[in-house]
């Protein structure tokens, strides 16, 4: 009988892209389901299509265009399409959602290669792709019916959005302690600032990402907030609302930790993180846009390559 | 909870030690023994017997082939039948002395009995000659001269001893066996090496899975006239790296290319110890080790800790145990981190062989290599602080000179990036060959530079005398 014969290691540790991914469903799935319960039906039907045209479009690329094996197996493109549907309100109209999958898929991702090749972060890409295409639609806050009476539901801006109409000081006063388990208004992911922790945590135990690009933007963000708001009360809103509102935690615990589109090393992460909170906070206070997340990620997402060649793991024996 | 360890890196693989139960049983002798003259680093040896000869046990057979080399014995009285190339396991012809096995008979002057010798020679030269004539080598992979180890060059200083009981390779157990039972024996091998050394702190480093060994060893070191330390360590691979070990231990690194005793350190493995012990003490030469019959698709009744002689083959002591196991898809021997996949079972046993590893299919295969998404795993289970992912793009790149700048030279293949990596690329393969050649490159400049020192120095000269 002829036995392998091939070069150490001869174990693994049986990791694999499929089984990261797989974690990364699963860390989703809280915030999903939470917004299955407040929006419906309607939101069940966005997140289905999301992901089905997501995997379609990535099978199709890969036999039909590329003719090469399909990596649909791996599944990043669920992923790719569960975070799509949670950053979309939940009245979009399902062909833009498509739209948002095939930008998503198709040009951010496969267009540079696949999995592993691509500069920006696919989701993100296909969100802002629809942001400044279908504004109506991206800023329709609508809220549908969903399984959970909203007994203070209403339609109209985000709390985020609120800034500019009622003022920095009382749209502060409109986050508390039960923004934390419900946010008024916003994409479908945005709901529970709780849920998406939950999954964030489960992540972390999974040991799938580190905590540190995550901290490092809501440390940045607590910072630079705290500055402005204590300068000018007025003007700035806290800390608190803005860690808690639009899609900081969404963006900082599942989006900015994209594997392919943040740096390797810790400190490189740090960086990162602190690119993304200064950004996302210039743009909330002085940019023409309510939320700013998705810029300030999709931004950062260039710099990595840059801060890759500069930011290394210490080497042994070498101070 | 030991937190002594290395600072970077390293990965936690079931440690496995599903033979850690089975007491050392002696093998008895085939009739044929094989007997390779490279079975330590350096140059081989070289045979002194001829065809026809008769030999006792612990006869000299074969005589150093230059400065790094060592003797090699006889592991048992019989006639040489011949000498000549044989393959070794990875299936490369080595040159052999084949031994038809009449006897046990051994040489004048070996001390065969079990009595435990305390008493340490005075002389030190006279140590190491004793270690040199007994062919001793390093026990713990690298099977490096011993002698040659414990004499660091002049304007060198050991402070420190380190002997590595770590055996964080998992499945194997030959030396947590023997520290269990040849306990003593092992620690007055330390207190010689640490005499040779000039008296410096010596340290014996067991990686807290094995706390048996920890107790015992603790207990003969209280029992005994010796200042040696018994250290747990925590339990992670590669504890029982060199430069790993000696971190862990001394908190201090040994710089890219440099030796362990450039930061004050000597590393040792028990066996070594128990060698040296044997040699100096018992004046016995290196012929027997132990070595563990062991794998996931091997019922742990059939799992063995053997004490062995060199030149077996490794499919006598195979069939002695029962066979090749059902089910085994890869034959290794060593740990399954960094052991070497057996080409040729009928390959001989060496001083340093350690293991025979049987892995099943589903725990060995490689799964199919996809893209690398970037997870920067590798990079965090690298204890060199590498990035193999980074090494295996300029390895396909051919940037030899981004390879060497990125420390592709400091690689010491302990297989965690491979072992960490979610796309199943064969990072430790092409970082291997991409440290050939930053070394490759690094050791060309260094001959360019001696040669052109030669050159100007000749001019030099030829000047002086015009």
């Amino acid at each position: 009988m002829a036995y392998i014969v091939s070069p150490n290691p001869h174990i693994h540790a049986a990791v694999s892209t499929k089984k990261l991914m797989l974690d990364v469903i699963i860390a989703l799935c809280p915030a999903a389901i939470v917004s299955f319960l407040f929006y419906g039906l309607s939101e069940i039907a966005i997140m289905a299509f999301s992901i089905a045209s997501c995997v379609v479009l990535e099978w199709a690329i890969t036999k039909y265009l590329l003719k090469k094996p399909s990596t649909t197996g791996d599944l990043s493109a669920i992923v790719t399409g569960m975070l799509l549907a949670m950053n979309l309100p939940p009245t979009c109209p399902l062909w833009v959602v498509f739209i948002g999958a095939v930008v998503a898929i198709a040009v951010a991702k496969m267009t540079f290669g696949g999995i592993g090749q691509n500069i920006f972060n696919p989701a993100i890409t296909g969100r802002v792709f629809l942001l400044v295409s279908f504004p109506t639609f991206m800023t329709d806050w609508t809220v549908p019916a969903g399984f959970i009476s909203n007994v203070d539901a209403f339609s109209g801006a985000t709390l985020l959005g609120q800034v500019p109409i009622l003022g920095a000081l009382e749209a502060d006063k409109l986050v508390n302690l039960q923004t934390l388990f419900r946010n008024i208004g916003g994409s479908a992911g945005e709901i529970s600032a709780l849920a998406l922790l939950a999954g964030w945590v489960y992540l972390l135990v999974r040991k799938v990402i580190k905590p540190w690009i995550t901290l490092s933007i809501f440390a940045t963000v607590a910072v630079v907030a705290g500055i402005f708001h204590l300068a000018d009360p007025a003007q700035f809103t806290g800390p608190l609302f803005n860690l808690l509102t639009g899609g900081m935690i969404l963006g900082a615990c599942f989006m900015a930790t994209d594997y392919v589109t943040s740096p390797m090393s810790t400190w490189g992460g740090v960086v990162y993180g602190v690119g993304i909170g200064f950004i996302v906070m210039m743009i909330r206070y002085f940019g023409s846009y309510p939320e700013g997340m998705s810029f300030a990620i999709l931004f950062m997402n260039m710099a990595v390559p840059l801060i890759n060649m500069k930011f290394h793991q210490r080497k042994f024996g070498r101070k | 909870m030991s937190k002594i360890t290395f600072a970077i890196g390293g990965v936690h693989p079931d440690d496995a030690k599903l033979s850690r139960g089975c007491a050392i049983e002696v093998l008895p002798l085939p009739q044929t023994l094989y007997v390779s003259m490279a079975q330590h680093l350096g140059a081989p040896a070289k045979p002194i017997v001829a065809v026809g000869d008769k030999v006792k046990t612990g006869q000299v057979i074969a005589e150093p082939g230059g400065f790094i080399s060592a003797f090699v014995h006889s592991p048992a009285s019989g006639t040489v039948k011949s000498i000549g190339p044989r393959k070794d396991l990875a299936g490369n012809n080595v040159m052999h002395v084949e031994i038809a096995v009449e006897g046990d008979e051994w040489v004048e002057g070996v001390d065969l009995s079990d009595t435990l010798v305390t008493e340490i020679p005075e002389d030190r030269a006279a140590i190491l000659d004793k270690i040199k004539a007994c062919g001793v080598v390093g026990l713990g992979g690298a099977t490096f001269p011993t002698h040659v180890k414990l004499n660091p060059a002049p304007g060198s200083k050991a402070e420190c001893l380190i002997l590595n009981g770590a055996e964080c390779e998992p499945y194997l157990t030959s030396d947590f066996r023997i520290m269990l039972e040849r306990t003593k024996e092992i620690v007055v091998g330390a207190a010689i090496m640490q005499k040779v050394l000039g008296g410096c702190r010596t340290v014996i480093g067991i990686e807290e899975n094995k706390p048996e060994a920890i107790a015992a060893m603790k207990k003969a070191v209280g029992e005994l006239p010796y200042d040696i330390e018994v250290l747990p360590l925590k339990k992670k691979y590669p504890q029982g790296g060199e430069k790993q070990l000696i971190q862990a231990v001394m908190h201090r690194e040994v710089g890219s290319g440099g030796l362990p005793i450039s930061v004050g350190a000597v590393v040792q493995n028990v066996a070594t110890s128990l060698a040296v012990y044997e040699a100096v003490q018992k004046n016995k030469p290196l012929i027997t080790n132990t070595l563990t019959i062991t794998g996931n698709c091997l019922p742990v009744e059939k799992q063995h800790n053997y004490l062995f002689r060199i030149g077996m083959p490794l499919s006598y002591i195979a069939e002695y145990a029962g066979g090749v196991p059902e089910g085994a898809a890869k034959l290794i021997s060593g740990g399954p981190m960094m052991g070497r996949a057996i080409a040729n079972l009928d390959a001989a046993t060496v001083k340093g062989s350690s293991s025979i590893l049987y892995l099943s299919e589903e725990s060995t295969k490689r799964g199919q290599e996809s893209f690398c998404i970037r997870c920067g795993r590798c990079a965090d289970a690298c204890p060199m602080g590498l990035e193999p992912f980074l090494l295996n793009r300029l390895y396909k790149a051919g940037d030899v000179a981004a390879l060497e700048a990125n420390a592709a030279q400091d690689c010491i293949e302990c297989g965690c990036c491979l072992y960490s990596c979610p796309a199943y690329i064969p990072l430790l393969d092409n970082v291997r060959q991409a440290k050939g050649m930053a070394l490759g490159a690094i050791r060309a400049r260094a001959a360019a530079a001696k040669a052109a020192a030669e050159a100007a120095k000749a001019a030099a000269d030829k000047n002086n005398k015009n």
